[in-house]
This record gives C-alpha cells, structure tokens and sequence, in this order.
C-alpha cells in the first residue's frame, strides 16, 4: 500500500498481532473455566466416558469452526457472532442472536462466578481452615453465593469504570493457565489408571433427562453422551473470539482460519489430557462428587510437595481461582460488548449503546449485563446455569450456520478469502448436531430459555413500536 | 443522522477506499461494491468494509448489498455515468436511502437533480493543496495531513455529553474541544457542551468514532 497516496496504512492499528497470538486469543477463551468448572458435572452425568463427551464436543464444535471462519475472513467487525448475523439476517433474527450471545455470555459469567467460590474455598483452606463455608444461616444461601456474588460485584465495578481491566496480558495469562494444566497432567499421567475407565458407560438410571432421554424407555449406557455433551458444550465457545483482534493480526486472510482451527484443536486435546488424568486418578463416581471442583479435588490426591507452595494441589487450586476470574472477566466484557452493539443497532434501548461520558465505557450495558448474572447466581443452580449456557451457546452457533448459508444465497458475489470447504454440507451438518445437543439438554432448562426468549419478543415489540411511533414527528429535521 | 450508519460505496479506487476508511473509523458500517477482483481482494484485506464483487450498475449485483438497509449509498467512481446508474437504480429500488454522487470539476450542478448530493473530490483536495501552496497555517477542516483530523461536530439531543460543562466530561487521550459554541471562542473548562450546537474537535484518528459517539449519541 505504500506506493498509493490515500493508503497511509501507518495510521492503521500496526498489525502486530502473530498467528501465535491470534491462536492465544482463541484458546484464552476456551481454556479455563470450563473445565475446570464442568468436568465433574460431566462425570455425574455420563460417568468415565466424560473423556468421550469432550472428544465429541469438539468434534461438532470444529463444523461451526468453519461457518466461523468464512465469516471471520469475509466480513470485517469486531462484534462475532451478533455482527455476522446482522449482516445476514433481517432485524429480528438478528435481534434473537444478539438477545441469546448476550444470554449465553450472562450464563456463563453466573456459571464462572460459582465456579470460582467453590474453588476459591478449596484454595483458601489449604492455608486458611477458618474462612467460612455451608450454609450462611441455617437454610439459607450457601457462601459460595456470596463468594459469586463478591467477585461478579468486583469485575463488573472494574469494567465499569475503566476499559483498562479489558486488554494487557491476554497472551501471559492464557500461558499461565495452559503450563498449570500441564503441571496437573505431567505429575497425573504417573498416577493415571486405565482401570478406572471400566465401566466406560454409567448404568442406567441417570439422574439427569433432557426432553428427549425422557422418551427413551431405559435412560443411561451411551445414550448419557448426548445430555453431557449438551452440559459441557459452553467449554467449547470462545474461539470466535479470535475474529475481534483481526484488525490487528497480520495477514488475517489467512491466519485468521488458521489461528481459528489451531486454538480449537489445541484446546481438545489439552482438554482430554485433563479429562483422562482426572477420571483416571480420581474416579468418575468421585468426581461426580465433588463437582464444581472435581480437578482441584482429583490433584489433591496426587500433586506432590513443592516448596513455598505445600502442597502442589494448591497450585492446581489457584490455576482454578485463576482461571474463572479470568475467564468471569472475559464474559463481563462480552456480554456488555453485546448489549453495547445491540443498543447502537437499536435493538435493546438506546441508553445501553452509549458509552459513559466520563469514564469511556459501556457503562449502562455493562450494569445491565451484571443485573442478570446476579440473578442468576441467587436463583439458579449451577448445573442449569451450565445447561442454560450451553444451549444458547449452541442455538447461537445454528443462527451462525444458516448465517453462511443465507448469505451464499444473498451474496454470491461477496468476497470470501475462506470458504467453507464441502458446502453445504459443512453447516448443515453443523446446525443437525448443534440442534440434536440442544434437545438432550434438559426440559426445564428449555423453558428458562424459553421464557428468555419471550422476555426478549417483548423488549423487542415495544422497542419497535416506539420506534415507529417517534419515527413520524421526527423524520430527520438534520437532513437538509 | 444519529447513531451508526450503514453505509454502501461503490468503487474502492483512491476516493471511495479513503471514504470508507473514514466512516469506518467513526465506527460506521460499510460495504464495498467493487468491479476488479484483485482490488476486491485488496480491499477486503484493509478490513474496513465487506466486498461484494461486481458491476455496480448490475441489479443482480446492487441488489446484493441490501438497499433497503442502507442509509446511504455513495457511489465514488471515476466514471460519472456508472455513479449516475447507481443513484437511479437506488432512487428506484429504494427511494428513502440517501444517494452520493461522485462527479468531474464543474459538473456537480449538473447532475443536481439526479442525486441527493454531488461531490467533487477533485475540486476538495484541490482546496487542501491551495492550503498547503499558501502556506498561511489556513487548513480546510476535512483535510489535515497526519493522524490529527479536525471535525465540526454537532451535539445531538441525547448524547452522552449533552448540557455537561467541559470540566465535567472526559475527552479520550488524542481529543481536544478547539472552539466553543458557535465557533467564536476557544473552548474553556466551564464552555457548555449544548445540544444542536457545533463544535470544532481535534482528534486523533484512533479515537475518532469515541468521540463521535460521545458527541453524537
């Protein structure tokens, strides 16, 4: 570009940005809390074959991979998902995807948060026996709502009055929390047992029927696969967080698919290391029990002395602290990023779309955002918070399947550095699996969704008729 | 106009590149419609715009950016008649979206009629080599050399700045408030930011399209 006169491209953000950093943004948002927070919750449900369930989810997830990709390459915004559907899709589909990312964000910071309090537990009493846990009164909240509560209370405050808690050291933290995986997986492959994957399938009688398990005459063997995936499905959603730095990678023609498939591949198989060392250390019936810390509890039976620390479960313990905080940060910032982008296409109220005129964020959407997660921390419990997540993140990755396909039909002209390879069987098969998880995902969370989604047609209608109704008396007096 | 606009440029030679560049650093939407492929490519590689690939003049392909969405289509070729198809297949398809025109020194009135506005990037940068020939520090406001651009910027009703003193409003790093209301003074701590008034602002280009928000809702 140096040789054209308009093309001072210095002005541009430097493209500085490696395929390496670009894969970092990726894994960053996958790796951390989600396993951290959901391998026991996956054991309960489909016992050893957990390791299957994170295997297969990859495996789905890798089709809308590429849907992400073409998208990615093609069309040129920040905002992910919501912004490749707007471009797609007319207002109130595009209303629908911007109204479940935000959801689907929501859900899993309220997730992350619980996550974090129960680990932050586990880690303070390694050094502190004193800090309390249970129940706060007798029957009433546990502490670790409170411990949730505190730390969503402290990130949003963070990200509400300054946008600096956003960006710095995305790539050393996401180091920090792959070497502590490492570090569990390296002492636990030692300790690892096969035997432990005997039975691979639980018995019948699983606790947990989705819509379509309850169909199902004998619930439980390989049919628990389908409803633990649909759980864990949220560990797998970050990676199209790599198309908002692409203004500052270079070369993002190609590096931006790449950095796409290398982040999601890297990230399944640091996951089924994690996965095989904790059920084959642990056990799944005592993962299943321990839940929300299964891989703190799992390295505490077999991380050795290391010094300054004590002992080296601590560590796994703080990489689980770690993690959640950093990933609860993440999900603060996209969440309000959504509003923020549907409040300036007039999708939610205007007011969520302006950015605060002394401290430079989105300060309204950012408040709006934390308003549900507390609600959602107080009232919900943790498995159908992850429920919750995983099936908006899931019918957000279909919306962005057909995305690709409405727009081949709109726009066979468009330009398309990255194309979908064997379309349209590619998406197609991306929106059949994607919808399959979602309906063995369980009934009442259905209707949560549901009732979500109605919430939104409500917000979404009067938006509209206000708009209509202020659209007439003002028509434009700037114009002329 | 409030708020975000989405905005349609046929043509990514100099003119319209440099245009959607502009509005997409003020946080606009932008869609490219480009006849060569290798610039399409080129374009698209700049990452300010989405590119569909076509004669603007095609229906089939002018059809494909969604008119109907768009608030404005500006079409920024070097051949008048192309520019001039565009705005009548757009008045046609789409009589509410705002047409641009793009036209030869000393044509603009001439084509008047068949456009919401006619400009003449020729006769503008023109205007800002005067400048520089002259030499007097005189600067039109669209064109500075650099990173620095000076906008004219009007506070709309419900923006975030609106009725609040200087003192009370803080500007990203790379903005200053250059004249107060009216453009008679310089700006001073205690100059109020009111709405429907304009507003001469330096900013650094990095943080045009805060700005703009902050001022323009």
């Amino acid at each position: 570009m140096s040789g054209t006169p308009g093309g001072d491209s210095s002005r541009e953000p430097q493209a500085s940005l490696g395929l390496l950093d670009a894969t970092m943004v990726g894994i960053g948002a996958m790796i951390g809390a989600g396993i951290f927070v959901l391998t026991g919750l996956a054991a309960d449900i489909a016992g050893s074959a957990a390791i299957l369930v994170f295997a297969l989810n990859g495996g789905v997830t890798a089709f809308t991979a590429f849907s992400y990709a073409e998208l990615a390459s093609a069309i040129p915004k920040n905002g992910g998902g919501y912004a490749f559907v707007h471009e797609a899709f007319p207002a109130p589909i595009s209303f629908v995807m911007g109204w479940t990312r935000w959801f689907t964000y929501m859900a899993a910071g309220a997730l992350y948060a619980l996550g974090f309090a129960s680990n932050f537990i586990e880690f303070v009493h390694i050094y502190v026996p004193a800090l309390p846990a249970g129940p706060v009164v007798a029957g009433g909240p546990n502490w670790t709502v409170v411990y949730a509560l505190a730390v969503v209370a402290v990130l949003v405050a963070l990200n509400a009055v300054s946008t600096e808690a956003a960006g710095g050291a995305e790539t050393i933290i996401t180091l920090v929390k792959i070497a502590i995986l490492l570090v569990f997986v390296g002492f636990g492959l030692f300790a690892a047992s096969l035997a432990e994957f005997r039975p691979l399938f639980p018995p019948g009688g699983s606790a947990n029927v989705g819509v379509v398990d309850s169909l199902l005459a004998e619930p439980g063997g390989a049919f628990t696969l389908l409803p633990a995936m649909g759980l864990t499905f949220i560990a797998f959603q970050g990676y199209d967080l790599v198309a908002t730095v692409t203004e500052e990678v270079e070369n993002p023609r190609r590096n931006i698919p790449r950095a796409v498939f290398i982040s999601l591949a890297a990230t399944v198989v640091i996951y089924l290391l994690v996965v095989f060392v904790a059920i084959g250390t642990l056990g799944s019936g005592e993962l299943a029990a321990a839940g929300e810390t299964a891989i703190t509890e799992a390295a505490a039976g077999f991380m050795p002395q290391l010094p300054l620390l004590g002992t080296g479960a601590a560590l796994v313990a703080f990489g689980a602290v770690f993690s959640t905080v950093s990933a609860l940060n993440a999900v603060v910032i996209g969440s309000s990023r959504v509003a923020f982008a549907m409040g300036r296409e007039r999708q939610l109220p205007a007011r969520l779309g302006r950015i605060h005129h002394r401290f430079g964020t989105p300060f309204a959407a950012v408040l709006a955002s934390a308003v549900v997660m507390f609600v959602a921390v107080v009232v919900v419990p943790i498995q159908v918070v992850g429920n919750l997540a995983s099936l908006f993140s899931l019918l957000g990755f279909v919306v962005v399947n057909l995305s690709v396909i409405k727009l081949r039909r709109d726009r066979p002209a468009m330009t398309r550095p990255f194309e979908v390879p064997y379309y349209p069987v590619t998406p197609v098969l991306g929106i059949v699996l994607n919808l399959l998880l979602g309906l063995f995902i369980g009934g009442r969370t259905w209707l949560l969704a549901l009732g979500w989604l109605a919430l939104g047609a409500g917000v979404y209608l009067l938006l509209s008729r206000r708009e209509t109704t202020q659209a007439a008396p003002e028509s434009d007096p700037e114009d002329d | 106009m409030n708020g975000d606009l989405r905005v349609v440029i046929v043509g990514s030679g100099r003119i319209g590149l440099q245009t959607a560049r502009l509005l997409n650093e003020r946080g606009h939407d932008v869609l490219i419609v480009e006849r060569s492929p290798d610039r399409a490519l080129a374009t698209l590689d700049e990452y300010v715009a989405t590119v569909i690939e076509g004669d603007a003049t095609r229906p089939s392909i002018l059809r494909q950016v969604g008119l109907d969405r768009a608030d404005v289509v500006a079409a920024m070729t070097d051949t008048t008649a192309t520019n001039l198809s565009v705005a009548m297949l757009t008045e046609r398809h789409a009589p509410s979206t705002r047409t641009v025109i793009r036209a030869p020194p000393g044509e603009t009135d001439e084509y008047a009629d068949y456009a919401d506005a006619v400009v003449c990037p020729e006769g503008a940068g023109a205007a800002a080599v005067t400048n520089t020939v002259v030499g007097s520090g005189v600067r039109t406001v669209e064109d500075l050399p650099g990173d620095l651009r000076l906008l004219e910027l009007e506070v709309a009703t419900q923006a975030p700045v609106a009725g609040k003193p200087l003192s009370r409003v803080s500007l990203p790093h790379g903005s200053l408030v250059v004249s107060g209301a009216a453009g008679h003074h310089v700006a001073e701590s205690d100059t109020e930011l009111v709405a429907g008034h304009t507003y001469l602002v330096a900013v650094e280009s990095g943080v045009a399209d805060e700005v703009t928000r902050l001022f323009r809702g």
